[in-house]
């Protein structure tokens, strides 16, 4: 992406590997210690704003998505989380179809954070903040919807749930871990519906239940494969070793009234961790072409470029390159 | 406007945007370009977020190609497949005289087969258009119909449910969305198609009503008065007995449809083309065609006897 072009055509990823995450995030944030805290943070905001305006989880999981794309592509700063999350969740309640006038949100967005004396200029401040981020959050996505557009995670546990005849307890401890799912960055490397299946995965693992044979026929029929599967695993389980005492599972699980009802703990998934055997996952892709990624070193706010064009199809940039030669 | 794409006349207002003809500098092909307005108060239009979303998903012969978006500073702009008219504007050139005319049949099969093919597509990936009308229908000079316009479509998954009543232009609305249904699925799309069919053989449209009570008294005049045993539950309805009220004491089975299409059409109307409209305009939305049992209609044969 050179500063020369005056137009840039880039090419939809809404997928990265971990390696091509940490490259971006290199040139984004500065201390990814300090952004997940903040990250936390901002997730007990949004669902705070979600409870209060009736918004389902799916529009917070889209949410969370456009936060952590967001910060692929521009510079993370601790004063605009609030305003950006804000405009995550306008763009996310257009997405989902959960519609929300934008000055009901900015209104409630003060509200959740218990903001003293708020005036209508604050409140017309926020909303001209949220409309500017708005369209450099679409930037970060390329314009592409095709992600969380029809899956989401919660509704993907209960379809999965339905079709390998999981028990009501399994789906429930999914749903809760789906929520932890949340303080990951998991949804920018693996579909939803493989999490949902990873996270179906965990739960079926914590409670001993040996009801499903995880096989490749089992991934085949849920529309996944095992190295999405085993990546988003492997995910989850880290994030409950390292952040045990920050889950909501851990607060809100309740012990199935019948079976082993094992108490879950870090042990738990210590245990889950050494069963799993070494982490395995999605294939890398090599440093040399993450060093020649130029989407992973992009510049959205350069001034010298016009204009940029967001395109889905490869086919469509081979088809324009052969035009030039 | 674009250093890619040179801005040429323009072609139209959409429901949030204005329409361009543009030409992709590089390849020479011709797109349209859709201008979105970006709201003052509200920021991107979520029309066009569900525009972007649900096109770049589809991918049929039949269906309008949105190719890329354009982010400049300000502006925002969709560039799509260009398509050389629309159905309303070529039905309108079909006049005898200042009288419109019906197109010919075996264009109306062709164009109704096209239709058909593109919405079962979109009803196949779970996508309601919502808006079906000869304005949105877009043709070329090869004859090829595209479904354009997804600014209401929306994904629909399992169950469905509270859907938006304000949807679909009055003339091609569904009774039972007139009437309040917010539980309506695929078979709105289908009462559109039947009522584009009609329209294609008169060159006027079946139902032009100006306001719900009229558009509801225009469909059960031609099709006849819905009751419990023709329609289950149609008395749940919200607006059922507003509506019932003028047609309760006189109930009766509507018009002969071939004769209503006849007296405007040049060409006979024949009667299996008459079952396939009374397939597509069901009042019981139960019991209206699928896109898909519609394209195996017999009217089709010689479509899909030769694929």
């Amino acid at each position: 992406m050179s500063a020369g072009f005056d137009m840039e055509l880039i090419l939809s990823r809404p997928y990265l590997t971990r390696k091509q995450i940490t490259r971006a995030q290199r040139n984004t944030i500065p201390d990814l210690r300090v952004y997940t805290q903040k990250k936390l943070q901002v997730l007990k905001y949004l669902s705070d704003l979600c409870v209060y305006m009736l918004l389902p989880r799916r529009t917070l999981e889209t949410t969370i998505y456009y936060y952590d794309r967001y910060h692929l592509f521009n510079v993370f700063e601790t004063e605009m989380v609030y305003p950006l999350a804000t405009a995550c969740l306008l763009l996310s309640c257009k997405q989902t179809e959960t519609i929300k006038k934008l000055n009901e949100i900015c209104i409630t967005s003060f509200r959740v954070r218990k903001v003293p004396n708020v005036t209508t200029e604050m409140v017309e401040a926020l909303r001209k903040r949220t409309l500017q981020l708005e369209l450099r959050i679409l930037e970060a996505c390329s314009f592409d919807y095709r992600i969380n557009n029809f899956l989401h995670i919660d509704e993907c546990i209960v379809k999965a749930g339905k079709k390998i005849s999981c028990s009501k307890e399994v789906c429930y401890t999914a749903w809760l871990i789906a929520y932890d799912v949340l303080k990951t960055d998991i949804m920018l490397v693996i579909p939803q519906h493989s999490i949902a299946v990873a996270v179906l995965k965990v739960a079926e693992d914590l409670l001993k239940t040996n009801n499903t044979a995880w096989n490749q026929d089992i991934y085949a029929e849920l529309s996944t494969d095992i190295k999405s599967v085993s990546e988003a695993y492997f995910e989850v389980v880290n994030f409950y070793i390292n952040m045990f005492d920050s889950c909501e599972l851990r607060r809100n699980f309740v012990a199935p009234p019948s079976g082993p009802a094992p108490e879950i703990t870090l042990k738990s998934f210590i245990d889950l961790k050494q069963e799993a055997g070494p982490e395995h996952g999605l294939d890398e892709v090599s440093n040399e072409m993450v060093d020649r990624d130029r989407l992973l070193a992009v510049d959205m706010h350069s001034q010298t470029v016009r204009e940029r064009r967001h395109v889905l199809s490869r086919s469509l940039v081979i088809e324009e390159q052969k035009s030039l030669h | 406007m674009s250093s890619q794409f040179k801005q040429l006349e323009k072609l139209g207002n959409g429901t949030y945007a204005t329409v361009y003809k543009g030409l992709n500098k590089t390849t020479g092909v011709y797109v349209a370009l859709k201008e979105v307005k970006l709201d003052s108060e509200e920021g991107t239009p979520s029309t066009a977020i569900r525009e972007i979303s649900l096109m770049k998903e589809l991918k049929h012969d039949n269906i309008v190609r949105l190719y890329d978006v354009i982010h400049t500073e300000n502006k925002l702009t969709l560039v799509f497949e260009y398509m050389d008219n629309d159905l309303k504007k070529y039905m309108d050139s079909h006049t005898v005289g200042n009288t419109p005319a019906g197109l010919e049949m075996h264009l109306v099969k062709y164009f109704q087969w096209q239709l058909l093919e593109g919405l079962a597509f979109c009803h196949e990936n779970k996508i309601l258009h919502r808006d079906l009308k000869p304005q949105n229908l877009l043709i070329n000079k090869r004859g090829q119909l595209k479904l354009g316009d997804f600014g209401l479509a929306r994904a629909f998954g399992i169950p469905v449910n509270t859907f938006s009543s304000e949807v679909v232009t009055l003339w091609y609305r569904a009774p039972d969305v007139l009437m309040g249904s917010r539980t309506y699925t695929t078979s709105i799309d289908i009462w559109s198609c039947g009522c584009i069919l009609a329209e294609m053989i008169t060159g006027k449209p079946l139902f032009p009503g100006t306001n719900d009570e009229e558009q509801l008294k225009l469909i059960f005049d031609t099709m006849g008065t819905p009751s419990e045993a023709s329609w289950p539950a149609v008395t749940q309805l919200p607006k059922y007995a507003a509506s019932a009220q003028s047609f309760q004491q006189h109930p009766h089975a509507g018009k002969d449809m071939k004769q209503l299409l006849q007296a405007h059409c040049k060409e006979t109307v024949d009667d299996v083309v008459i079952n396939l409209l009374h397939g597509l305009l069901q009042l019981n939305p139960d019991m209206r065609l699928s896109a898909k049992q519609a394209l195996h209609h017999t009217w089709f044969a010689e479509y899909y006897q030769r694929s």
